[in-house]
């Protein structure tokens, strides 16, 4: 099968979705729209991997079929009750998957080096990215994101924006669980870990808007842990830089150990900070390895209505 | 000496106080008055029909394996419903939490369910389904099936059989209880760390949920020394490696991964434990602690757990399909060569659960390659069941349209499957619903092909067969709902879907969490339908009485003897000639040649002792989790008494005298079989 | 071929049914298979938990060895060790009074071997004691929290070992050597030399760890 064929086969099987809509763009299949090189050359493999299973899986559903059919009691197939062993057949049945799982391991290690995190095969040497690349630093708190861009001294709450078409480089830690950053028309999904730093890389091919989020479960705050992606172009970029550098807040160890506490980003609180004081990564990373520890309170866990009335309450009173 | 909680503790009631119980909550109100009403009926009709005393003679203490086995299957039974309603509940509350406006009911902001109330949900569905669910089933069929398969009278260790079930009855009692009292943990069946740490996870519901998975963790370790010694020990005169029937080697291989894996969980489980009680760092993200050894240590028992699971199965199907496609299995050999595979590969792949974890993309590498590498060795299953009923005579009764369905699933499992192995497309959606959905494939291929096996034995354990009409509207509505339900999951998954949602930001999702309602009433007409299966065949009992061969065409020793199994499985031990022993002695016109005089029978006789220690564990678990320390204590103290006081019992044998044997032969020596049809 | 057909049948002589009880199963053998498995199981969760040290181990890095060969007193363990290993070797003394079937030897041997075994337990204890007393606590950090409880899980299999050969020492004063009693005792032996080889790996890396190696 054709590459468009799966891609067809999929669209048409979410027709419904694309009815409701009518001729909305966006049709909510972030999978099956890559909008980064990362993602692309991963929607690339996948339909290789898929299109080489489905020629094994569909004839052999089609054997199955033809076999229970053919030779139904009362069909037209001969019986042969003795007939239970053939070595033709055992070599086949061997054969055949061993070749293909060949085959799929070569794509797959391929694969797996051209979009390692740490430095995907496919920016660096296709330089299809231009450019200094940026380095954003992402802390997971409970229950918010943290993207500092240590290069600007700034930080922002729950929205990362960043230039379409240059490398962005992460580092990512969490505060207190384990958290899974993903863009899914951008890049895969990499862990965020306590004490523990990863990396990620990614280049926007256009400039839009993107939804990314935390894949991992967290706590009672992960379905609200969603971040707005703006991918803009490289001028758009240094003014909302500028801007942001003029943002009355800024962020200092102490004032993070505020801002890491739990809180369920119902209303999406987005702010800025105009300065964030330098290592700050880092100094979490320490703080986390050294046994500080964020803890949750009982009452977001066992009575939640109550305290969510509260928090409610709260952000109506102007407090977060 | 141990960590500081946060709330209240005393000495006598540790942490449990009246707040512990839900009454605030209508949902769990009405589960709590409907479980009190079942409860209440169940008693009243045991006192009204007297039954307490044979109930207690004849199941409670018996060590009799059959009737272990349809306690286990009952178990699990109760424990899938239960599952059913949490599945109900997630997809109940994902239809309706959508989209930034949808409203909240009972306190919710979204939906009807708080966060970590629908955490719970899933936590326990996913639990039980595993654990309480399918695992009691898979066991109770091996349980039944094992011994009558290899001519043998009980299992090696009748008593260990009885303790399995009742510690594994305990632990499912605990996740009952955890409804009504507290509340049970919230992050996934698996648990994650440091989540689950006190910090993070400060009430008792992990703690429910450590205890409760650790006791059935034993329970399941013990059952799996007993069937393996009983198939390695107390096979027939004549029963040779390479003349045991299928079904029985898949029960080899599988609890052979059940005995070398599930210590491993136990250690995963307690050294959560060690840390939540005594405030240790084993896996803490600070302080030398090291929160990925859990998920190596658990994955390590939970990938081979998933082919525990799924190899029953494939021995159902199995025995299902040559039966029913009046020839032997294809390739045996072949078969048994690649359940071991499975079970082999199982133990070095385990690293595919968290491909997303950052490791060196060579580590990525090998565990992706060695993940694919299971496709082999099961598409040679899938094959030979293919040229099984290539040049057969294929019927569609009951049993065998659950084991085709189940062959479907695995084609679709199998395929997803492989392409959560394929490592840079499972960064995509690790820990979305396409992974869900994959599973659920494979689960419900293990649901239906234990659906399959008890239709298959049911007449052999009870003496009649189950009707079929209302059967096979459960089968097709089952099949309906499945579709309806993972079709649209599956492409939430291409969408990026993540598991384990309170609410979905994303309002371009709803059409087809809408749709997968529909799919869930469909499963619930099936389960009405299961019900009048089972009441209309309980009813027609008489009249679908069968002889010891109801399905005329089947192949191995357990068929033989009669329906029901009298206590003993075979008067006589039978002597062993061919694979597929029962068909031989068809075809050779030998299966009515029955015996004359008869001898006194060994059975060990019953017992209450494992009801005791299984009630023991559960006020033990159930003191740890609420931290009362004299109750614990005690409870301890009384298991370790019980089982040295046992240790001095003299006379654990009876005998049935020759001439009950021969009543029982006699009276069932018409029913034994009618020659092979066709 | 059909597998059913391999094997041809002669009607009149071919045996269809074992008769006698029970088809002559040998019950010591399928009680000690039981056994192994049993203590297989217990070798997975060491091997877990000694799994868990190395990545713990790891984690500590240096400290790890510099922590173990300053805190744990290796000629302690060593003399643990002598003890231990006269236990087996009095429980050794015991199976073979057992092949004698001579009741007196095996109870000699048994309560040797429990004695031994009650003094490894409180020599081991008084040792953890010494440490506790310092400060050093299994919840200081995560390499801590493993030793420790390799060496406490070790010293429950040696008091379920002790109380076993009690009971053991109770039933034989009353029934002598019965099948049960034979069984039983076969089996510690087996447990009790298993626990014996788990102290030497702990020995080797927990109390040499950071002398030697
Ligand atoms: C054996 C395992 C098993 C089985 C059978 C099922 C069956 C089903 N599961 Fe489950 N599921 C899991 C194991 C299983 N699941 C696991 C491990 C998870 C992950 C949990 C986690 O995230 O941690 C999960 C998670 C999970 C989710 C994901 C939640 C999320 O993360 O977003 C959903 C959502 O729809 C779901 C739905 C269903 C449905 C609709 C069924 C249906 O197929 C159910 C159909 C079943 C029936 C219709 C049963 C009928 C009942 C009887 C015949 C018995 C009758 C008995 C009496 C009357 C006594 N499951
Ligand atoms: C019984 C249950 C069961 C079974 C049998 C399987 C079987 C397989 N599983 Fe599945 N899996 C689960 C239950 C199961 N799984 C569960 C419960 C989870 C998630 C737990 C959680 O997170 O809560 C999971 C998660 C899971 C993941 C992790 C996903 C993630 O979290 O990101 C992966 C990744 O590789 C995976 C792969 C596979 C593969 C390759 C097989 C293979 O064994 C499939 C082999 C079968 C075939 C391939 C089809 C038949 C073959 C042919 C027709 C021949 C042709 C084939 C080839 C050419 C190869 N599974
Ligand atoms: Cu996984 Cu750090
Ligand atoms: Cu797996």
């Amino acid at each position: 099968m054709s590459k468009r064929g799966i891609k067809g086969a999929l669209k048409a099987l979410c027709a419904p979705l694309l009815l409701t809509l009518g001729g909305c763009a966006k049709s909510g299949l972030f999978l099956l729209e890559p909008q980064g090189v990362i993602s692309r050359v991963t929607y690339h493999y996948f339909r290789l991997d898929v299109g080489i299973m489905l020629l094994i899986i569909i004839p052999t559903a089609l054997l199955a079929i033809f076999a229970m059919w053919r030779y139904r009691k009362g069909g037209r197939g001969d019986y042969r009750p003795e007939w239970s062993h053939s070595y033709l057949i055992e070599a086949v049945v061997w054969g055949i998957p061993l070749i293909t799982v060949g085959v799929l391991s070569y794509l797959s290690i391929k694969a797996i080096y051209e979009v390692n995190p740490y430095n995907p095969g496919a920016i660096s040497s296709k330089g299809s990215a231009s450019g200094k690349p940026l380095d954003v630093d992402v802390i997971a708190t409970d229950w918010r994101w943290l993207f500092i861009y240590p290069g600007q001294k700034i930080a922002s709450v729950d929205r990362l924006v960043i230039p379409a078409g240059v490398p962005v480089r992460f580092r990512l830690t969490s505060t207190s669980v384990v958290n899974d950053f993903i863009i899914p028309q951008l890049v895969g999904m990499i862990d965020v870990m306590p004490g523990m730093r990863t990396k990620q890389t990614l280049v926007a091919d256009r400039v839009g808007r993107y939804v990314g989020y935390s894949a991992d479960y967290s706590g009672a705050g992960l379905s609200w842990m969603n971040f707005e992606t703006k991918a803009v172009t490289r001028a758009q970029f240094a003014r909302w830089v500028k801007k942001t550098q003029a943002a009355p807040q800024a962020l200092t160890y102490a004032g993070f150990n505020r801002f890491a506490k739990p809180y369920l980003a119902v209303y999406h609180h987005r702010m800025v900070f105009g300065h964030v004081q330098s290592g700050l990564l880092d100094h979490v990373v320490e703080e986390v390895m050294s046994g500080k520890v964020w803890r949750t309170p009982m009452a977001m866990t066992e009575n939640m209505v109550r305290y969510m009335k509260k928090q409610q309450a709260n952000v109506k009173a102007g407090e977060y | 000496m141990f960590v500081h909680l946060q709330g209240p503790w005393n000495p006598v009631w540790g942490r449990l106080s009246l707040q512990a119980i839900p009454y605030q909550n209508p949902i769990l109100l009405g589960t709590f008055t409907f479980a009190m009403i079942a409860a209440l009926a169940i008693v009243g009709a045991v006192v009204y029909f007297r039954a307490g005393p044979y109930l207690w003679r004849e199941w409670f203490t018996t060590v009799d394996h059959k009737k272990i086995g349809v306690m286990y299957c009952l178990l699990g039974l109760v424990m899938l419903f239960r599952g059913f309603a949490d599945a109900l509940m997630i997809r109940t509350q994902q239809a309706i939490a959508v989209g930034p406006h949808s409203p909240g009911y009972l306190g919710a902001l979204h939906g009807y369910l708080t966060p970590f109330h629908i955490g719970q949900v899933y936590t326990a569905h996913g639990l039980i389904m595993v654990v309480f669910a399918a695992t009691p089933l898979l066991v109770g069929i091996m349980n039944i099936v094992v011994p009558l398969q290899i001519g043998a009278r009980d299992m090696a260790y009748p008593y260990l059989n009885a303790l399995g079930f009742w510690l594994t009855a305990a632990a499912g009692a605990l996740v009952m209880l955890s409804l009504f009292v507290g509340n049970f943990a919230h992050g996934g069946w698996y648990g994650f760390l440091p989540l689950f740490e006190l910090p993070y996870s400060p009430g008792v519901g992990v703690d429910y949920w450590m205890w409760a998975f650790q006791l059935s963790a034993v329970g399941t370790t013990m059952g799996s020394i007993n069937l393996i010694a009983t198939i390695v020990k107390m096979r027939a005169p004549g029963m040779t490696w390479m003349r045991m029937p299928i079904f029985t080697w898949a029960s080899l291989s599988t609890n052979l991964i059940a005995l070398t894996s599930f210590p491993v969980l136990m250690v995963s489980l307690a050294l959560i434990g060690l840390d939540r009680y005594f405030g240790t760092h084993f896996y803490t993200a600070g302080q030398g602690g090291n929160l990925m050894l859990y998920n190596d240590l658990f994955w390590v028992w939970g990938h081979p757990e998933v082919y525990f699971l799924i190899l029953p199965a494939f021995g159902m199907m199995s025995e299902i399909i040559p039966t029913f496609s009046e020839k032997t299995l294809f390739g045996y050999a072949t078969m048994v060569v690649a359940s071991f595979a499975i079970g082999g590969v199982s133990w070095g792949v385990w690293l595919h659960h968290f491909f997303t974890m950052a490791a060196e993309p060579s580590v990525n590498s090998f565990y992706s390659v060695t993940t694919m590498l299971v496709g082999i060795p099961t598409g040679v299953k899938v094959f030979n069941w293919i040229f099984t009923m290539y040049r057969g005579r294929v019927r569609f009764e009951l049993p065998m349209l659950w084991a085709l369905l189940a062959l479907f699933l695995l084609l679709v499992g199998g395929m997803t499957g492989m392409m959560n192995a394929f490592a840079t497309s499972d960064y995509m959606w690790h820990n979305g619903v396409f992974v869900v959905a994959h599973f659920h494939m494979m689960v419900l291929l293990i649901a239906a092909s234990i659906f399959g096996g008890v239709e298959y034995w049911f007449p052999k354990v009870f003496g009649f067969k189950l009707e079929q009409r209302w059967g096979k509207w459960f089968f097709w509505f089952m099949v309906l709902g499945t579709a309806w339900v993972f079709v649209p999951m599956f492409i939430l998954g291409f969408a990026g879907m993540t598991r384990r949602l309170d609410y979905i930001p994303v309002t371009q999702w709803a059409p087809y969490l809408r749709v997968m309602l529909v799919g869930m009433a469909f499963y619930v007409m099936a389960l009405g339908f299961f019900v009048a299966h089972l009441y209309v065949s309980l009813r027609d009992r008489v009249k679908n009485r069968v002889g010891a061969d109801p399905w005329g065409t089947t192949r191995n020793l357990e068929w033989m003897t009669h329906s029901p199994v009298p206590a003993y499985n075979f008067a006589y031990i039978p002597h062993v000639h061919a694979r597929d022993e029962w068909a031989w002695r068809k075809e050779h016109g030998m299966a009515s040649l029955g015996n004359e005089s008869f001898e006194d029978i060994h059975m060990p006789r019953n017992t209450g002792v494992p009801v005791l220690l299984g009630g023991l564990a559960f006020v033990l678990c159930f003191a740890l989790v609420w931290r009362i320390w004299w109750l614990a204590a005690a409870g301890l103290g009384a298991v370790v008494l019980v089982i040295i006081l046992r240790s001095f019992a003299r006379d654990t044998d009876e005998v049935i005298p020759a001439k009950t044997v021969a009543g029982v032969e006699g009276g069932a020596q018409d029913a034994l079989p009618a020659p092979a049809r066709g | 071929m059909s597998a059913s057909t391999n094997t041809r049948a002669q009607p009149g002589s071919t045996v269809l049914w074992e008769k006698g009880d029970a088809a002559g199963h040998d019950m010591l053998g399928t009680r000690t298979f039981g056994f192994w498995l049993y203590m297989l199981t217990d070798a997975m969760v060491y091997a877990a938990l000694f799994a868990a040290f190395g990545v713990l181990a790891h984690n500590a890095g240096l400290t790890s060895k510099s922590m173990l060969a300053s805190v744990f007193d290796a000629q302690a363990a060593y003399r643990d060790t002598i003890v231990l290993f006269t236990s087996v070797l009095a429980y050794g003394y015991a199976m073979v009074a057992l092949k004698k079937g001579s009741r007196g030897g095996v109870a000699i041997g048994t309560a040797v071997a429990m004695i031994l075994g009650l003094v490894f337990l409180a020599m081991v204890g008084s040792d953890l004691e010494r440490l506790f007393s310092q400060g050093i606590v299994p919840q200081l950090n995560g390499f801590l929290s493993i030793v420790f409880t390799l060496i406490i899980y070790h010293a429950l299999h040696i008091i379920v070992g002790a109380l076993w050969m009690l009971v053991m020492l109770m039933q034989m004063g009353r029934d002598g050597f019965t099948s049960n009693v034979v069984y039983r005792l076969i089996n510690l032996r087996i447990f009790w030399h298993f626990q014996a080889v788990i102290w030497v790996l702990l020995f080797v890396f927990v109390y040499l760890q950071g002398k030697i190696i």
